[in-house]
């Protein structure tokens, strides 16, 4: 059965994009698979900084439950040794600093907000209101160009969400296709791997899926913040701490963090 | 095929074993030495330089050609995976700036040998007649120092030595293509659908991606990661279309040199360059330079050539370099099907039209904007959402429809303006090299055509039965930055690619357009390095003479 991020009801059931993977080169599938192996302990951000860029990027994509990919790990593996994309908004310093600058930012935004609680201790209505006012203010924000930190965020994080084979096996994305390549071309045609939908509407209609989704998501955006139910305050404390569900698991990656940075 | 084959063997000296990579032409490769005086330089192997170095070192010419990328080889470099094929971009730092940004890298950029084309959709269109005298004809723009029909034969040749694939193409100069068209996915049915639906002329192709065997290139299995390099090496890119053939006759391709400054003594002439490799300064010395880097990286390297005789930048006296850079406007609008479109099963290039190519006297806009079909892979598809303003939860709910999208592009032709340019950033690379910057607005024109033809692409989608449609403005390839022009005055190099101040100094690549049409440009860009290769080997001649 194909894990899905958060295990959300499964629209393509059984779909296990790896399962194909001993039909992939051996070049594609050493990159794929990689990104199932848990990940190496954080280079870039600091322990301090590490909670709210992880709560920042778990809202980004609504990562609320396990298991999450990691998507944290892999904007720090490219930031640390400056895996860009070849450009720089002159109005905008390298990617590295706006991130560290839009971090300590979500942090102060929080404080102003709550007192002195931080960014990752806000529940998460809390937390995507301040995002989203990041997305639409038009104006400067901790001194940087609020939409283009906003844009910096969505590109490092919907990149390693959707180049991850869990994220393939919720939307049946057919995944890697050398040398075996693929053969029914045309509508409403699969490969025998590939496989359909639970029910073509899903089983609600398309319409009325999405705009239930923008409903949830607005709805989280106009409340005024807690509590939220006790479930969803559970998934928050994780969602801050650590991809692994479970506090000692939380602190023993912090040491290794932190042993990192001796 | 003789024909072809007589005049660029690169398809038969590829393996025929399932493997991509000819190694034994990479053994027995000429190494030919720094202070060795060589006929010729040329900086960059992509689309220009590539074909350049083919055509000449056929001619016995002695020849070094430099890119700052690696030697690809497909099996052991290239993946079946988007944020796998990261290595193919130019991601060293640049600056953007301007009302309109232009992001670079992944979208428009190439490294390593084989250039954009290693990742380019495939789509290999010829610019219209119409492209060489847009100022004459429409006001707007700028003439061509050369016509049409200079690069028609050229045209030719390189459909016949990628091969393209299409069918019989009604639009600018009607031609034939020398490959019947490929079969098409749901993508392009729909595209097809769209068109039929509101009575616009639609053709499948031009792509070049073999459909049949070609010399020893296989055909195409429709894996669908054409943007991410061909690992079947079924779609063209010079790496497997002419650098095979340069190699076989002695040219030196010299992989992971970033070329520093062209070389100029006191008589004006170049006399070669100075490149970093692993870390370390070397200088090639050689006759003649062409540089052929591209509409950024080639001003980037004239400036950055700057000297006592050039203490603004080579051939820039008249403040001509990095000036007239475009871009062109590629808006894309997808369409949500009930059916399953499952986009990624083909080709992203399949069927395109240039109905809307020419300009239509009854618009308050000049020039036109050609459509196709593009499949965004997962991640691509992401920044499609995202752009409409969704994220979180909204955002996985769109992308878990990803199968019932089909995705449409445009091609819009923007105006050459002079302030569009690259100049030199204060910031440096990691060799200490100032980095290029790129300022970059629209005018009124560019975004009436952005409108314009994203108001079809919508109208296709409803018309081929989609339920709604999300579009995403973006910009697609790079022209200009060295035009060439008839006088000094208002281009970099003439008609034949020479720059005016520096007789022995040539631009072989896409910077020398002065407009771009609505078309793909890397035929363009291969035709005219061709062309420029006959005007060399003829001057040659005369000179040896």
């Amino acid at each position: 059965v194909g894990t899905t991020p958060g295990q959300t009801e499964p629209r393509f059931p059984g779909f296990d994009v790896t399962e194909q993977a001993h039909t992939w080169d051996a070049t594609t599938a050493r990159v794929v698979l990689k990104r199932l192996v848990p990940p190496s302990p954080m280079k870039f951000f600091t322990a301090e900084e590490i909670p709210t860029a992880r709560a920042l990027v778990d809202r980004l994509l609504a990562q609320d439950g396990e298991p999450r990919v990691p998507v944290l790990e892999e904007v720090d593996r490219r930031l640390a040794v400056g895996d860009g994309d070849g450009y720089r908004y002159s109005d905008m310093p390298d990617d590295a600093t706006a991130w560290k600058k839009s971090i300590a930012g979500l942090d102060d935004d929080a404080r102003a907000a709550s007192g002195e609680a931080a960014f990752a201790d806000l529940g998460r209505n809390r937390q995507m209101q301040i995002i989203e006012r990041v997305r639409l203010d038009k104006g400067l924000w901790h001194g940087m160009p609020a939409q283009r930190v906003f844009g910096l965020w969505m590109r490092y994080a919907a990149r390693a969400f959707y180049a991850h084979p869990w994220a393939w096996n919720e939307i049946g994305f057919g995944g890697p296709a050398y040398p075996r390549g693929y053969k029914n071309l045309g509508i409403d045609r699969r490969e025998p791997f590939e496989v359909a939908e639970v029910h073509a509407a899903d089983p609600i209609p398309w319409v009325e899926r999405v705009e239930a989704a923008r409903i949830r998501h607005e709805d989280a955006l106009c409340h005024e913040g807690e509590p939220e139910g006790s479930e969803s305050k559970q998934q928050t404390s994780n969602g801050a701490n650590g991809p692994q569900p479970g506090t000692e698991q939380d602190s023993n990656h912090e040491a290794a963090v932190e042993d990192q940075l001796r | 095929l003789t024909s072809v084959r007589k005049r660029n063997e690169s398809a038969w000296l590829l393996p025929n074993d399932g493997t991509r990579t000819n190694h034994r032409l990479l053994a027995d490769m000429a190494r030919l030495d720094c202070d060795d005086e060589v006929d010729l330089v040329v900086v960059g192997c992509g689309a220009g330089g590539s074909v350049l170095t083919q055509r000449l070192a056929r001619r016995g010419w002695r020849i070094v050609a430099l890119d700052a990328g690696p030697f690809w080889e497909p099996d052991r470099d290239w993946v079946s995976d988007e944020a796998g094929a990261h290595d193919l971009y130019w991601n060293e730092p640049r600056v953007i700036s301007g009302a309109d940004p232009v992001a670079l890298g992944n979208n428009n950029s190439g490294r390593g040998v084989g250039g954009s084309m290693v990742h380019f959709a495939g789509y290999a269109p010829r610019f219209h007649p119409s492209d060489f005298s847009t100022f004459s004809t429409d006001g707007v723009g700028a003439d061509w120092p050369i016509r049409y029909e200079d690069l028609k034969g050229y045209y030719r040749q390189i459909e016949e030595e990628l091969p393209v694939a299409g069918q019989s193409w009604p639009w600018g100069d009607p031609h034939r293509y020398p490959q019947s068209p490929h079969p098409i996915g749901g993508n392009g049915m729909a595209f097809v659908e769209g068109c039929r639906a509101l009575g616009i002329e639609v053709r499948i192709g031009p792509v070049a991606i073999v459909n049949g065997r070609f010399g020893n290139r296989p055909h195409c299995i429709y894996r669908g990661f054409c943007l991410q390099g061909c690992k079947v090496n079924a779609k063209a890119s010079p790496l497997i279309t002419h650098i095979p053939d340069a190699l076989a006759h002695g040219a030196e391709i010299r992989s992971d040199c970033m070329v520093a400054r062209v070389e100029v003594d006191s008589q004006r002439r170049a006399t070669g360059v100075t490149y970093f490799r692993d870390g370390a300064e070397y200088r090639q010395r050689a006759r003649m330079v062409a540089v052929a880097a591209y509409s950024i990286e080639t001003p980037r390297l004239l400036l950055n050539s700057a000297c006592e005789r050039f203490p603004d930048g080579l051939c820039n006296e008249f403040d001509q370099v990095g000036r007239y850079v475009m871009v062109q406007g590629a808006p894309q609008t997808a369409g949500r099907y009930d059916q399953e479109i499952r986009a990624y099963k083909a080709p992203p290039p399949e069927a395109s039209t240039e109905a809307f190519y020419e300009t239509d006297p009854g618009k308050d806009y000049r020039r036109g904007f050609s459509l196709q079909c593009v499949s965004p892979l997962p991640i691509a598809f992401a920044e499609h959402v995202a752009a409409q303003g969704h994220w979180g939860e909204t955002m996985r709910e769109y992308l878990r429809d990803f199968v019932h999208w089909a995705t449409f592009g445009a091609l819009c032709e923007f105006l050459p303006q002079a302030d569009n340019r690259v100049t030199l950033a204060t910031e440096t690379d990691r060799h200490g090299l100032p980095v290029a910057h790129l300022n970059h607005s629209m005018c009124d024109n560019d975004r009436a055509l952005v409108r314009a033809a994203t108001q079809v692409m919508e109208e296709m989608h409803r018309a081929a039965g989609a339920a709604e449609s999300i579009t995403i403005e973006r910009y697609a390839h790079l022209i200009g930055g060295c035009r060439m022009s008839g006088d000094a005055h208002s281009g970099v190099v003439d008609a034949q690619l020479r720059s005016f101040a520096i007789p022995n100094l040539y631009v072989v690549d896409g910077s020398v357009c002065p407009t771009q049409g609505s078309a793909n440009p890397a035929l363009t860009i291969m035709a005219l390095a061709a062309r420029a290769a006959d005007y060399l080997a003829g001057s040659n001649r005369a000179w040896a003479a």
